[in-house]
This record gives structure tokens, sequence and C-alpha cells, in this order.
């Protein structure tokens, strides 16, 4: 009992991650119809940025220099930055990344083949990750984490410890989604943002700025996404693979919830977390082949329950 | 060596019009001269090393039949190559022939190929892009597991003795271009294989099913099993390379097929040309060329910024590929 208390805490935290990243997605994915592939790279890229932002000059990571840290120390005032102001600058400079994405490589493309926004998407998910893997080098980082995370920062519960970062995390994520409820239920943009992903002609016909509110969209999103990558802090490094691995399992999450409901994403996020960490416990699968229980639950939902938990069926025309 | 040139450069023109592209014959020459002089001029080394991208020509070519003609993405290629390689390496160690052996692997990826569409592409197709990316992550772990099959951490050596040239050909000291010649010559025979398909019943319906899926199965296509049954044609193919990069080399091993190997597949099916045969032979020329532009010039030394900033750039430039700039005059213009 102890030991599955701890693998669900464990679960939860990083199912917590996960569904940061399958908000981002879903975001998208519901006003545009778009599956965005780079969202994980565009996350890794501002988690990157929050490295360099809150590490010293060549102490960062395993004892590999970060590129960048000594020109930030130089030319950024108060660097080395606080974790805090570093994970906000980070989140920032993701929400930027997302709204330059929409507004120079998305809307040029609109109204072109639904395979060629795609194949952009997938672009820079190379892009980014070589980006990536070519400054910063392949080694992997430990990100540092925000909430206290010494050996004893944990609350007892039924023998099984929840640690403080786990608890953190979790009130990140939501504030995280009450805030965007509070954006697109009680704002003009948010209703602007749900009248485009109802009926988006129909939304320009009466004078909503469809253009910029998308832009506004994927620059939350992508904030949101940005999230996942600096809230790993403290159990998961920080390498070029870790945000291909960590989009499986936000798509995994997305498409259990139903890829158009930003609930499921929240319920599929939680559900691969615990996939992950009671599988390899009690079916024996080792930790390195991680990636099949949530690809396994993928093929399951798909099979059982095509368009997700709580997503909707669509209906098609000829 | 003349003899073993690959089918039509030339697009696969629809069945309706006949007019070739006036780089037809051109296109014709000069493939066959950018396949034989490799095999006159290259040290045994080079050309092998060649001979294991030139291969990969079959795995975009199965990427572009999925993709440009049937509209699904598999960003998971380089597992179907994988696979291939693996299950040709064990099959050797049965002491199977090579023959017997090559065949049954490619027919083994395609079977898996098969299995893993059946629930990705119950709902669209978008998932089974999902679902390969995934696989193409969880395939070397899974690789590093399997001990016995595929040799573990550390890779496996493949018996390949046998595949001698025989000796009234005189080509006792040039192995390296019997090999290479063979490697063209199941190409070709793909090609053509891949040609007929998409000038059939089948080829039609691949291209309804892309342009509008509701229709598609209106008109009576099948439409989920004309979809596996492409997916696991395409992932033969990849095998097929797989089975001619384990004869080409004496040793594979899990890291040989990365998720990165199945990305830079996607992104050479799409800036070779989606949607038209030639678009294979231009996409395998760009995995080529770019480590070889990356070795000269030294300017980007990362092959992936290359290949990601080449797709964006050719959705937005040359939305049909390389092949597209070529065929266009000619008015049979490919839609991806």
């Amino acid at each position: 009992m102890e030991l599955f208390l701890q693998r669900c805490f464990d679960g939860m935290f990083n199912g917590a991650i996960y569904a940061s990243l399958a908000l981002a997605i879903v975001m998208i994915f519901r006003s545009t119809g778009l599956l965005n592939f780079a969202q994980g790279e565009m996350a890794m890229m501002s988690g990157y940025i929050a490295l360099v932002l809150l590490s010293a000059p060549g102490a960062a990571g395993f004892g590999f220099s970060l590129n960048g840290t000594e020109w930030a120390s130089q030319w950024i005032p108060f660097h080395p930055w606080p974790v805090w102001l570093a994970i906000v600058a980070g989140v920032i400079f993701g929400g930027v990344l997302g709204a330059v994405v929409e507004r120079f490589i998305m809307r040029p493309l609109e109204g072109k083949s639904a395979l060629s926004q795609v194949n952009v998407t997938i672009g820079m998910l190379i892009l980014l990750n070589g980006l990536t893997l070519w400054i910063w080098g392949p080694f992997a980082r430990a990100f540092p984490s925000p909430f206290p995370n010494e050996i004893n920062d944990f609350v007892s519960i039924g023998g099984a410890r929840l640690r403080y970062t786990t608890i953190g995390v979790w009130i990140v994520l939501l504030i995280a989604i009450v805030g965007l409820g509070y954006l697109l239920q009680n704002t003009k943009t948010g209703l602007a943002f749900r009248a485009i992903t109802s009926n988006r002609d129909g939304a320009a016909l009466v004078g909503v700025p469809v253009g910029r509110t998308l832009t506004i969209g994927w620059a939350i999103a992508a904030g949101i996404g940005a999230l996942s990558a600096s809230l790993v802090g403290g159990t998961i490094v920080l390498e070029p693979l870790t945000m291909m691995k960590m989009l499986i399992y936000a798509l995994a999450a997305a498409t259990i919830g139903g890829l158009d409901s930003p609930l499921g994403a929240i319920v599929g996020g939680f559900i691969v977390g615990l996939a992950q960490s009671l599988a390899p416990g009690y079916l024996g699968i080792p930790t390195e082949l991680s990636l099949l229980p949530p690809l396994a639950a993928m093929v399951l939902a798909l099979v059982l329950r095509p368009h997700g938990l709580f997503g909707t069926v669509p209906v098609s025309r000829v | 060596m003349t003899a073993l040139q690959e089918p039509q450069t030339g697009a696969p023109s629809p069945p309706e019009s006949t007019d070739r592209s006036p780089w037809f014959w051109p296109g014709w020459a000069l493939l066959a001269l950018v396949i034989v002089v490799p095999a006159i001029v290259s040290s045994p080394l080079d050309l092998n090393k060649l001979s294991r991208l030139v291969v990969l020509v079959l795995a975009v070519l199965g990427v572009n039949l999925l993709t440009g003609y049937t509209g699904l993405i598999s960003l998971g290629h380089g597992v179907f190559v994988g696979i291939g390689a693996f299950t040709m390496a064990n099959l050797i160690d049965q002491g199977l022939s090579l023959f017997v052996a090559g065949i049954l692997a490619t027919a083994f990826t395609g079977f898996v190929g098969l299995i893993l569409g059946l629930p990705a592409l119950r709902v669209r197709g978008l998932y089974l892009a999902l679902i390969t990316f995934g696989i193409a992550l969880a395939f070397p772990p899974f690789a590093r597991r399997l001990g016995s099959w595929t040799g573990g951490v550390t890779g496996r050596n493949v018996t390949n003795d046998a595949f001698v040239p025989p000796s009234f050909l005189g080509l006792d000291d040039h192995v390296h271009v019997w090999r290479y010649g063979w490697c063209i010559i199941v190409v070709a025979v793909w090609f053509l294989i891949a040609r007929n398909l998409i000038n059939s019943r089948m080829g039609r319906a691949l291209r309804t099913l892309r342009d509008n899926e509701p229709a598609a199965a209106t008109f009576g296509i099948n439409v989920r099993a004309t979809k596996a049954g492409v997916l696991a044609v395409s992932a033969a193919m990849a095998g097929t390379a797989g089975v001619l990069q384990a004869i080409l080399n004496p040793y594979i091993s899990h890291g040989d097929f990365d998720a990165f190997l199945s990305l830079r597949l996607y992104a050479a099916a799409v800036l070779g040309g989606l949607g038209t045969l030639v678009g294979a032979l231009f996409g395998v020329l760009a995995l080529i060329a770019v480590p070889a532009f990356n070795g000269a010039v030294g300017l980007i030394d990362n092959e992936a910024v290359v290949f990601g900033a080449g797709l964006i750039l050719v959705t937005f430039l040359a939305p049909s590929g390389i092949a597209g700039l070529f065929l266009r005059r000619s008015g049979n213009s490919p839609t991806p």
C-alpha cells in the first residue's frame, strides 16, 4: 500500500507535467485543427533559456559549461537569476516564440493543405531539436527545482512521501488552469478565442480579429507548454531527447483525453503519468522501456474509445 | 553496369496524360550516369557507404507512397528499416539463403506495419503520425533489450560471406561493386512495383482517399483495408532497405535506427517531392548531399538543423519538393 501510494505520487508529478504540455497541444488543436509536433521542442528551447538565465557561468549541468552563460553574466543584470524568475522568463520566451511561430510561419500557410501545415511543425521539431543540440550539446542538465527539494522536504501520507515539489507542480498547474479558464471565460480575447474555435468564418464575419486572437492563443499555449520544461526540476534532467519523449507522453495524454478537450488533456496527463509509474513496478516492464505503457495506453484508447474520453465525435459532410 | 538502370525519371504520368516532361530523356541519362560513375571511381569503402545511403531510397519511397499518395504521415520508417535489418540478420543465422531471407524479412516488416496500422488508422490518419513517432523513440531502447535478436547494447554482426560474385564475372576483387549492383537492381524492382501499384486501381483508390476520404468511402473503397494495405507495402519497402543495409554492413546496432533516422527519412521524402516517384530519388540525394555539404562547408555542424530548415523552406517555396521544380513545366504537377 505504501509502495502503491508512493508510485501514485510519482506518477502524478509526471502527470501534471504531461498535462501542461498536452493542454498546450489541445489548445492549438481546438482552435486551428493543427497538431503541433513542435510543441515539445518549443518548450525545450524555453527550458534551456531559463537554464541559461539561472546558471552561473561554467557551473551548469553536471560539470559541462552551458553556452550563453558567460554572455548572460556579462550583459544581463543580476545574472544568475533566482530559479523562479528564470522560469517566468522562460515561459515568457516560450510565449513570444509561440506568437512569432504563429504570425510568421503558420499564418502565411493559412488555406494551404493540412499536410503542409503539419509538415512545417515537423520541420520545426527537427530544426529546434537540432538547434538545441547544436548550441547546448547532448549533455544532460539538471534543472534546479523551484520548490524546496531537500531530502526531508516531504509530507508523509500513509507512509508514502508526497514531496513538496510534487505539491508545488500541482499548484502551478492548478493556477495555470484557473488562469486559462478565467481568460477564456471572462475576457474579450477569451470570448474571441472561443468564437474562433466554434466557428472561424462566422467569427471573422462579425469582426473578431482572427489573426491577432490566434497569435495570442498560440502565445498562451506555448507559455503553458514551456512550463512543462521548467517544472521537471529535480526528477527529470534536461537533454535534447527529453522533450521528444515528453511530446509522446503529452500526445498520448491528449489522445486518451480527446484531442479537442482541455479537461481531457489534464485527465489524460494523469492517466499517462500513472501508467508510466505503475506499469514498471507491477508488470515488470524495465524503466528504460517507460515509453511503452503510454504508447500501449494510447493504442488501447484508440481501439476502445477512438475520440478520447472527453473528445467530440466529428461529423463530416461530403 | 549500364544495364542496371532505375525506372522512370519522368513522373509516372497520370493515366489520362501521356505527354512527357522535357526532362524525361536527359533525366534518364543523368540517372544512369549518377548510378554508374560511383561504381567505377569510388573506393570500396566509399562505395559501401554510398550504397547504405542509396538503399534508403526505398524507405523514402515508402514514406512517399504513404504520405504523398495516401496522405498518411509516418514518422517511424526508420524503425521498419531496423526491423528489416535485424530480421535479415537472424534469418541468415538460421541458414536461409540470402534471397529467401530477404523476402521473408521484407514480408515480416510489412506484416508489422499492418499490425501497427490497424489501431492507428481506425480514426484518422493523424494518429498514425503519433503512434509511429512514439515507436521511433521507443525502438532503440526496445532493441537494446532484445539481446539475442539484436545483439543488445553492442549490436551484432551479420554473417554475409555468401554474398560474393560468381567467379565467371571476374569481379572477385570488386565485391563492393557486385553488392552495389544488386542494391540498384532491388531498388529498381521496388520502383517498378510502386509505379504499377500507383497506376493501378489501388493507386487511384489511394489518391481518392488522400483527397477526400468520405467521398472515397462513398465510392465503395474500403478505407481501413486500403490504408492498412498501403502501410504494409510502405513498411515492406523500408524493410527491404534494412535487408540491404544488413547485407552491406557486417555490423548493425540499435543506434543505427534511432528517431533521427525516421525524421530524416520523412524530411527527405518531403524535400524530394511528395506524390511523385522521382521525388524519392531527389529525396535520397538530399540524404547524401546534406552530410557532404556539412562536411565540405563546415558552417552548420548539425544535420538536423539543415533538414528542419529545409523542410520548412520547401513547404513555403516549393510545395511539391525538388521534383516539383522539374515536373511542373509538363503540366502534370503533383498535388501533395
